[in-house]
């Protein structure tokens, strides 16, 4: 970091003579060169100081400016000409040091800078947020949803596929225990196992080659047709797709009545504060509670299962490219991957619709894969460049988990994908915890807590302005999370998230935002208003509080 | 300012480079984001005005730490001569360089180097004269070491600035940072460009920027570097066929040692411009309003006193400042980032674009790309002006230019003067953001400060209605009665010498009104330490309390740029509103004030007030920190203001009423709550209505008796006579108790602990008079009229005997004795004087009586029971005897 303080300072003597009466004075003060303060004040100060007759302040602050000007311009010299000098001495070598201008400016200036290549995803981004804010909006949702639609008819396809063989192979395996231990062998029981299991990854694989086949089809053409439309509104004489959008809502009703299937909704439980924070100046943020499945916020519903639905879809769909994006936080273990638990359940959701916009998942998390290794050589070989540069003890211990399986990532990290197709939610944070968050004493300066600022840090930086936490650091309860050890979860998180949030006021000005603290779906009732009779009291809710509550 | 005339506005943005992650300042707080550092340093640059400079006129702050400058700017420059193609005329090249030195030279002055002079920064007027713009991007990037691209341009940076290397360079062998760049520099830039004028083409174009450089570099073998400048484009023969004086103007601006090349100042007084130098008078800056010189000491009217109108070309908004065209531009919907993305110089990308991958625990990002929107391109754009003087064109050219001398028609008439006079009537908060309401509150508001003051009156009478927010700094300073010459005599205060408030002070800025970005500023850190050790300083016999520096906020933030005036306003502030609360034992007056304070809130919300009392929430728990910082440290600044706009018009109990005001809008959940609650209410003030607070904080001042506010520790009457020779003629409201004069009707001292005592505030018996408009022998007079319009309902209420009532009374007076109305235990009995008494519940009701003590318990049992507007006569019916007012009814009634 540069420091003023670094600046070599020098003392030099102003003298200056003056006669007041017979009496001749001297007056002699020693200046730190460069001149830091105010030279109008500083007159004023010696002539203070020294009891100087105001007759000659004039003449004092003349010979004082002129002589700091003089001395401040030889300094300037001094140090250019020496700086020249090492340069003709070899001190400093001239390629070098033009290679190093010539990097800064090609770097950062745009007149210097190499020429962008375009950008594919740029481009549609651009044409997208452009059609969606049309007319075409609805004939655009519309296209989606069908999509949507095939790809669950396959998923369910597959489901069903899936489920009859486990039938057929429960059916095989009950013969086989029956006769386990007359006609056949533990062995002869383990291969039939074996065979079994085979089966189905045969089926799971070619059902997910399927899929991927599918949706891959739906994307190209879905983005062709999005450009083709672009270019169509924009010169509406050749339309050839007028002609479709006419026809596209007869299809929607069918498919709509199609979708109107059973489509049981959770018994959802929410409630929303209206906070305002800060000391002088106040931000106003909306906070909610809400008890859900996190995946609710995900998980795409067809249309007609309330108007509702649809909007929440548009909604979703104007906000991609905009400024106030929505935000989820889950909670994943420390592997890169989604092969089990909560990550394969948001896996699956995210393959029920087609992403026109971002790669698939998977194809998401390779490139986190590759950007955790890259960040960790960084890291390691920036440490080895300041090895004494301190740190806390369980540093170590860290860094030892880490050279043992680099790309795993700690807790407290996170990684972020975004999705154009989930249902309220176009960025979902990844944060990696332990089972310490189970612990009855988690402490603020918990990886996991610590994680959590950095998440609405980067909601700052990139206009996320509604995020989903969850309250409570677990998606599941279990046992040992008794009614105490929520409640003191709860406070924890509330207060921290409540000071993240004024910090985040000097981050970015102050821009209202809206947080969603979400409890697990098996909680009680009587705890959810426990909890949200908690909320107001940490936030100081201070206008009157509005309640909702869905059915 | 200067005036807009022939000018533009124009704007250009780039990004102050971001922090690194979660690194803390040296006192543990977070480190300040460079673009407010850069922000705060802007500040200063308003200041320079001259005629060779873009004058800067604003900065504002974007998302993600973009920048954006308005300044002064013109379309044409010296590239546009250089695409000519063809050399151009010595003489020429002359007037430009002596132009360009001129600008330079000035800015040296100010402690300023340019360091980024390239034929685009030069810009040309309508009539061919240079105007130098971007001359204070080095000084306010700290010298480049705020923003992560480098100053300047390839071709045109000094030798010794290349060797010196960039403040990024992360060489460790660099241990000291070197000095920044002195002003010999610019000159060597300026030879370049003279250079290329003189060619008739830009130099060092083709060639890879490194390579530009070590040319540079190299160019100190050489002994002619001029020469061998030509050889190297081709045109030696253009260059030899120079007059010698240009050629020497060359030679001397390319110097390759720093310490042999001559500064602005110094080649100005050269002989090569002989014969330029006598065709430009130096410039002289204008005498600001507070100054010990005549401010009409440079005025020369012309003969014939016609010329000053002549009349061309109707266009009477560019004749206003440039500050102030820009002001009324974003009025009219003036968008800097829209402008700028419309000209394709912002290009920002979808946020969900540029996410990063992977974020380590520190906060560290990974896997983002380097976002070319992020990218320097300092084009700046020309602001059109067409949307405003659209918005303007109705606006009747008498608006630019009011009569003041006419004291009745303050605003103008014109067509639209029965719309403003509409607009006065709308809220405040949309006539501030009423493009032509403001520009003609901002020309009236102008002349008159221009004429303080001599104008001073009516600065107050136009006040009354509102302050236009561009002036509202001056504006305060004549309210507030500042004159004289205050920089002098701010600067005779010494505010280096360590002093052992400094340490408070230290902990304290960082703390107070951080949210703002001026404040925040290290400027506005040192402006505000610098302000504040001057007030301590020259106040020996007061001391620093903690809020002096959140009443320090308001004055700073308006006069950022004017420390001396800051200071004035406040040392001008405190003796009148805070008189003695900065004692160092200020226990007296603070309890005398709040005292009051809490008879006021009796007098004016008794429910409120036995709530309070009952649950032992005293003032003292809540009100010290309203009252010490006279409200800046509850309210953001923005409120602030304009609570302060109406303060400052009222007299020194105006901030009772504020107080009052305030517990009114909280008056509901006050009384729902217990004292636990109530004092976690009060620790986070909850968001107040200001404007409604003002607006109910001037009916209970207009309801309230003057003498009901009466402290004895307030600031003791001033003499009346100014040495000015002026004549005060202040409204009523206005005007402090303490300066009427004295009689032996007005109040009198009372022991602190018998004033706690009693609930009810005690009004004069001249009050009584005068609002009970009693007319006896014509000893006594009010020094002013009152107006009628605020008539307060008063009602005396004479709780003596019945006997003694008819004895001698007030006319209009009712009689309730004491033991008619209330029991033993206080409890109100049912009796007809009841009645009476309810049915007089909406005026204001005096206790008068023979015995005070009778009078004050009367009163307290009356509040008791939620009876609003009660005081008690100080000195009771005895007082009243001598005045002869008394009236005996007559038998039959």
């Amino acid at each position: 970091m540069k420091t003023k303080g670094n600046v070599s300072s020098t003392e030099k003597e102003f003298v200056f003579e003056f006669k007041a009466g017979r009496n001749h004075s001297v007056l002699k003060v020693p200046l730190q060169f460069p001149v830091q303060e105010n030279v109008n004040d500083l007159h004023g100060r010696l002539m203070l100081l020294h009891n100087i007759p105001c007759f000659v302040e004039k003449d004092l602050k003349k010979k004082l400016l002129a002589f700091i000007e003089g001395e401040t311009l030889e300094d300037y010299d001094r140090e250019a000409e020496a700086a020249l000098q090492r340069i003709t001495n070899g001190e400093v070598d001239i390629n070098k040091l033009s290679n190093l201008w010539a990097k800064a400016y090609t770097e950062t200036t745009l007149e210097h800078a190499r020429p962008e290549e375009p950008s594919w995803d740029e481009d549609f981004a651009d044409v997208y947020h452009e059609l969606i804010h049309s007319s075409a909006s609805e004939t655009l949702l519309n296209l989606e949803h069908n999509y949507f639609v095939s790809v669950s008819e396959l998923i369910s396809e597959r489901d069903m596929e899936l489920k009859k063989l486990q039938e057929r192979q429960a059916v095989e395996m009950n013969k086989v225990m029956q006769e386990l231990g007359k006609t056949l062998s533990d062995q002869d029981v383990n291969t039939v196992a074996a065979q079994h299991f085979d089966a189905q990854q045969v089926l799971e694989n070619k059902w997910a080659s399927e899929l991927k086949q599918v949706t891959g089809i739906q994307k190209q053409e879905y983005q062709e047709w999005v450009v083709k439309l672009h270019q169509d509104l924009r010169n509406p004489n050749n339309s050839t797709i007028t002609e479709e959008i006419k026809v596209q809502p007869g299809q929607l009703t069918e498919a709509s009545e199609l979708g109107a299937r059973v489509f049981e909704e959770h018994r959802q439980l929410e409630e929303s504060f209206t906070i305002h924070l800060g000391a002088q100046l106040k931000t106003m943020h909306n906070l909610r509670l809400v008890r859900a499945n996190v995946l609710d916020f995900c998980k795409h519903r067809r249309h007609g299962s309330g108007g509702s639905v649809k909007l929440r879809r548009l909604q979703t769909a104007f906000s991609l490219y905009s400024s106030s994006l929505c935000g989820l936080v889950l909670l994943v273990d420390n592997r890169v991957n989604s092969y089990s638990g909560i990550k394969r359940d948001f896996a699956t959701v995210s393959q029920e619709c087609t992403d026109f916009h971002f790669p698939r998942l998977s194809k998401q998390l390779e490139v986190v894969q590759q950007v955790v290794l890259y960040a960790r050589a960084q890291r390691s070989s920036k440490q080895r460049e300041q090895p004494e540069m301190p740190r806390n003890g369980s540093n170590d211990e860290k860094n030892k988990n880490i050279e043992r399986n680099p790309s795993n990532i700690l807790p407290g990290e996170f990684y972020i994908s975004r999705h154009s197709n989930l249902s309220e939610v176009h960025i979902v944070f990844h944060l990696c915890v332990d089972d310490n968050v189970r612990s009855a004493n988690l402490t603020a300066r918990d990886p996991a807590i610590m994680g959590l600022r950095n998440i609405l840090k980067v909601c700052c930086t990139h206009d996320i302005t509604t995020i989903t936490i969850p309250l409570l650091l677990v998606h599941d309860m279990s046992e040992e999370m008794t009614i105490p050890w929520c409640l003191k979860r709860a406070e924890l998180v509330f207060k921290c998230v409540k000071g993240f949030m004024m910090e985040m006021a000097s981050w970015d000005g102050g821009i209202s935002r809206t947080v969603q603290f979400l409890v697990p779906q098996s909680i009680s009732e009587e705890m959810f208003y426990q909890l949200s009779s908690m909320l107001p009291q940490i936030f100081r809710v201070s206008s009157t509080l509005t309640l909702t509550s869905k059915h | 300012m200067q005036p807009l005339r022939d000018a533009e506005l124009g704007a250009f943005t780039f990004f102050a480079s971001p922090l690194p992650h979660d690194v803390c300042g040296s006192n543990g707080l977070p480190l300040t984001p460079n673009s407010i550092k850069i922000l705060g340093r802007f500040q200063i640059l308003k200041t320079i005005t001259h005629p060779r400079l873009c004058q800067y006129i604003d900065i504002s702050r974007g998302k993600h730490e973009r920048l954006v400058v308005v300044a002064e700017h013109y379309e044409r420059s010296l590239t546009d001569l250089l695409k000519q193609d063809k050399p151009i005329s010595s003489e020429q090249v002359l007037q430009i360089a002596y132009e360009v030195l001129e600008g330079l030279a000035f800015i040296n002055r100010h402690s300023l180097v340019h360091r980024a002079l390239s034929p685009h920064n030069v810009l040309l007027d309508c009539e061919g004269k240079v105007k130098l713009a971007k001359f204070g991007f080095y000084y306010m990037t700290d010298h480049g070491a705020d923003v992560d691209f480098p100053i300047g341009y390839p071709s045109y940076l000094a030798p010794e600035v290349i060797a010196q290397g960039m403040f990024q360079s992360t060489d460790p062998s660099l241990s000291e940072i070197p000095l920044p760049s002195g002003p010999k520099t610019d000159m060597w830039s300026l030879g370049m460009l003279l250079f290329e004028l003189c060619a008739g083409r830009q130099v060092l174009q083709n060639i890879e920027i490194s390579e530009r450089l070590k040319f540079i570099i190299t160019l100190g073998c050489m002994d002619d570097i001029v020469t061998v400048l030509a050889e190297e484009h081709g045109c030696l023969d253009v260059i030899k066929e120079l007059p010698d004086n240009v050629l020497l103007l060359l030679r001397k601006c390319l110097t390759f040692l720093p310490s042999k090349r001559a500064t602005p100042a110094e080649l100005l007084e050269d002989a090569v411009f002989e014969r330029i130098s006598c065709l430009y008078t130096r410039y002289a800056s204008p005498v600001s309003l507070f100054s010990s010189s005549l401010r009409c000491v440079h005025l020369q009217l012309p003969e014939d006193i016609n010329e000053l109108c002549k009349v061309d070309e109707e266009d009477y908004l560019t004749e206003r400042s440039v500050d102030e065209v820009y002001h009324l531009w974003c009025l009219a919907g003036g968008d800097l980032e829209k402008e700028l993305t419309n000209k394709g110089i912002i290009q920002s990308k979808p946020p969900v674009c540029t996410l990063p991958n992977f974020i380590v625990e520190d906060g560290e990002t990974f896997g983002q790309g380097r976002d070319r929107s992020f990218l320097l391109d300092d084009t700046t754009v020309t602001l059109s002006l067409g949307q405003l003087k659209n918005r303007l064109k109705d606006v009747a050219g008498e608006a630019y230019y009011p009569l003041l001398e006419d004291e009745q028609t303050c605003l103008p008439q014109s067509i639209s003067s029965n719309e403003l006079s509409a607009a006065v009537s709308l809220p405040l908060i949309i006539r501030e953001r009423d493009t032509e309401y403001q520009l003609t509150r901002i020309v009236l508001f102008d002349r008159l400060l221009k004429a303080y003051p001599y104008k001073k009156n009516q600065v107050w009478k136009e006040a009354r209605v509102d302050i236009p927010p561009l002036l509202r700094g001056l504006a305060w300073a004549a309210l507030l009665g500042v004159e004289g010459d205050i920089q002098a005599k701010y600067e005779s205060i010494d505010k280096d010498t360590p002093i052992p408030t400094d340490r408070q002070i230290e902990v304290d800025i960082p703390r107070c009104h951080q949210y703002d970005e001026l404040l925040s500023s290290p400027q506005g850190h040192i402006k505000f330490r610098r302000v504040l050790k001057a007030w301590v300083v020259s106040h020996p016999d007061l001391v620093y309390w903690q809020g002096l520096d959140s009443l320090c906020a308001p004055f700073l933030y308006l006069n950022f740029n004017n420390e001396a005036l800051a200071y004035a306003c406040m040392s001008a502030f405190i003796p009148k509103y805070l008189y003695n609360f900065f004692l160092k034992d200020n226990s007296h007056v603070i309890q005398e004030y709040l005292t009051v304070f809490s008879q006021m809130i009796a007098f004016h919300d008794p429910e409120l007030s036995n709530h309070l009392n009952e649950i032992g929430f005293i003032p003292d728990l809540y009100a010290i920190p309203w009252f010490l910082t006279m409200f800046t440290h509850v309210f953001p600044l923005h409120k602030i203001f304009h609570l302060w706009d109406t303060l400052l018009l009222g007299n020194s109990s105006f901030p009772f009423c504020i107080g009052v005001a305030i517990l009114q809008q909280l008056r509901d959940r006050l009384l729902a709550n217990g004292f636990n609650e109530c004092i976690l209410l009060f620790s986070d003030l909850p968001e107040i209505d200001i404007e409604r607070c003002v607006r109910e904080s001037i009916i209970l001042f207009c309801w309230t008796p003057k003498s009901a506010t009466y402290r004895q520790h307030a600031q003791p009457s001033k003499p009346t006579s100014d040495g000015n020779g002026f004549v005060k003629t202040m409204a009523f409201y206005s005007s402090e108790y303490q300066d009427l004069p004295n009689t032996d009707l007005t109040r009198e001292p009372l022991k602190l602990s018998e004033l706690k005592a009693e609930v009810s505030p005690r009004i004069s018996a001249e009050d009584l008079i005068d609002l009970c408009e009693l007319t006896g022998p014509a000893h006594f007079k009010t020094p002013v009229k009152r107006p009628k319009a605020v008539k307060t309902k008063i009602v005396a209420v004479d709780i003596r005997s019945s006997e003694d009532f008819s004895r001698g009374h007030i006319p209009g007076s009712i009689n309730v004795p004491y033991s008619s109305v209330f029991g033993p235990d206080g409890e109100l009995l049912q009796c007809p004087s009841t009645s009476t008494l309810a049915s007089y519940k909406s005026r204001v009701v005096v206790i008068l009586s023979n015995i005070t003590k009778n009078a004050v318990t009367f009163a307290a049992h009356l509040v008791k029971v939620n009876f609003p507007s009660v005081c008690v006569l100080d000195g009771g019916i005895n007082k009243m005897k001598p005045t002869g007012l008394l009236t005996v009814p007559s038998p039959q009634i």
